[in-house]
């Protein structure tokens, strides 16, 4: 990375207190941003102001709506749009990077309200929806002002062209690869044995479709043996489980990144077994990072993350038959599964911030070539001006 | 009333077209940026062309074509950019498909900074196509054509790369 430091905004869309995929993605990125030398502000919504980190603005409480067959902690209105006014016109940034900016939220405000070099990444992977049909003549003035697009997955780039004709540079989210490269084989959890790392009780994690392919697993590998770590209650979970099949399953509760690459280093299988909702799968890249091998639901962003197929084994969706299918054939065969999973591991090393977040960063170079660093849009000082307000 | 409406309705019209004028310019700047940005790679890349001529990774006869092909990239006008950039392009390729000795280490990192480079131009290429395409689509709407909305910018001029000699 080059001597210059430079002041850098990001506007997270999503509260910044709920876990989850895009935030975290944004934590990592300022924090290694921050380490090299620069200066990063990120805007965020978020339910507890007193507990943010010194490099975090809030934009005020999220409110939480459905979207995207989820549920979304966003923020928009007035309030919000004059909060992003006032960080944009107070922050003096060289570049503007705004995440998701194509939902509702503070990252479509601050790309309506910024001018300069603005770079928007795209997490979603969705199937066409019908809404977007009636959205797309307002968003499109704001979107176009991006100067460069960055799609997470294959899989987000299509959902882009398709929904907004752009095109976007792909660049995954990162994972601290060294984390996970050397982990420790550890006996508790090898032999037959199916990892699952994630909030189990949420549905859309999938953890009933591997319940309901163990049945068919068992008549075939007899000693077969599941580890679950995730925060949740396991009471509940285990109520959901024939009585005949509760000695299974071990619930470790949340686990140490330590302890978290060991396990995937030891279990014979992890399986994601997701049926939707996810970007990009953070926790699938650390998984072959780790030398797991890895069985996976086919969703889009899965499966453009594990290559169609190249770097680890996809299932059809929701289909508990074809999981038992897919899992019994790789726990009999271990000379395929090291194969994969070698290969698996040799791949994620791309994920390494180290790489990702210099392509982000030579992102970030393109797009502030003759800019003058980011400043409030013209309509908004007009606007301001005949309201009588300060920019 | 009637002359409220007619106010109203003008002073809409007014609106929607400076927002319209300032939408343009805003994507003609970008244009410019992107292309500037693009422009500047490519130099590079030009450059680094001519000291691998110039280097021991070349003999004279490869040496020769890299140079002009290098020459005819730099003078190139905009609308034939793209096309004697493709020319460097398959000139570089063929020089490091047939010199598999590459041995010394100025040559090394000549050819490492050569491998980024092209990384960094096909992302360049990207932001430019899309900016040039989005430039164009919204040039053609039928109000930015009436009032002339573009102005004296010119028309921006797509850039094709066949990318992967690399």
């Amino acid at each position: 990375m080059p001597l210059s430091k430079k002041r850098i905004g990001i506007v997270c869309p999503y509260g910044w207190d709920t876990p989850g995929g895009v935030q975290s993605h944004i934590r990592d990125l300022a924090e290694y941003l921050i380490g090299e030398g620069h200066f990063v502000s990120v805007l965020a919504p978020a339910i507890d102001e007193e507990s943010l980190p010194p490099y975090v603005t809030s934009a005020g409480r999220p409110i939480a709506i459905p979207y995207n067959g989820a549920v979304a902690r966003v923020l928009f209105g007035p309030i919000a749009f004059s909060r992003v006014r006032h960080w944009i016109s107070q922050g003096n940034f060289d570049v503007l990077h705004l995440h998701e900016p194509a939902i509702p939220s503070i990252s479509l405000l601050a790309c309506w309200a910024a001018e300069g070099p603005l770079v928007g990444t795209f997490h979603a992977a969705a199937k066409r929806q019908k809404v977007s049909f009636a959205v797309i003549p307002f968003l499109e003035p704001v979107i176009e002002k991006l100067n460069a697009r960055i799609a997470v997955s294959e899989a987000a780039r299509e959902t882009l062209t398709e929904h907004l004709d752009t095109d976007a540079i792909v660049v995954p989210n990162g994972i601290y690869a060294s984390l996970y490269r050397d982990g420790k084989i550890d006996e508790r959890w090898t032999g037959n044995t199916i990892g699952f790392i994630g909030r189990f009780e949420e549905p859309r994690k999938g953890l009933s479709v591997l319940i309901d392919a163990l049945p068919a697993i068992i008549t075939q590998i007899p000693d077969i043996k599941i580890f679950i770590a995730g925060p949740g209650d396991s009471a509940d979970a285990l109520k959901e489980i024939q009585p005949a099949l509760r000695s299974r399953f071990t619930f470790m509760g949340r686990i140490s990144e330590e302890e978290k690459a060991n396990f995937l280093a030891s279990v014979g299988l992890y399986i994601a077994p997701n049926t939707g909702g996810e970007s990009f799968g953070i926790i699938l890249a650390e998984a072959l990072a780790a030398g797991a091998s890895v069985v996976a639901s086919d969703i889009p962003a899965f499966d453009s993350l594990l290559g169609h197929g190249e770097y680890g084994t996809l299932f059809e969706s929701e289909n508990s038959q074809d999981l038992a299918i897919k899992v019994v054939a790789l726990l009999k065969d271990s000379a395929a599964r090291k194969e994969i999973a070698q290969r698996g591991k040799n791949y994620a090393q791309a994920f390494d911030w180290d790489v990702v977040a210099d392509k982000i960063y030579d992102v970030y170079q393109m797009a502030m070539v003759g800019g003058n660093g980011v400043t409030l849009s013209s309509e908004n000082r007009a606007w301001n001006k005949l309201l009588g307000r300060q920019g | 009333m009637k002359f409220i409406l007619i106010l109203f309705a003008l002073a809409l019209a007014a609106w929607y077209l400076s927002y319209s004028a300032t939408r343009l310019d805003r994507l003609h700047h970008r244009v410019e940026t992107s292309w500037a940005n693009l422009d500047g790679l490519l130099q590079r890349r030009a450059a680094i062309a001519i000291e691998i001529a110039r280097s021991e990774i070349s003999d004279p006869a490869s040496a020769m074509l890299l140079t002009f092909a290098a020459h005819q990239a730099r003078e190139a006008s905009v609308r034939d950019r793209s096309q004697a950039e493709t020319g460097l392009s398959g000139a570089l390729g063929i020089l490091l498909e047939t010199s598999s000795h590459i041995s010394g280490e100025i040559e090394k990192d000549l050819i490492r900074e050569l491998r980024e480079l092209t990384e960094k131009i096909k992302m360049a290429v990207a932001m430019h196509v899309d900016a040039v395409t989005r430039t164009q689509l919204v040039r053609k709407k039928w109000i930015n054509r009436i009032f002339r909305l573009a102005g004296t910018a010119p028309e921006p001029v797509t850039y094709e790369f066949e990318g992967d000699v690399l």
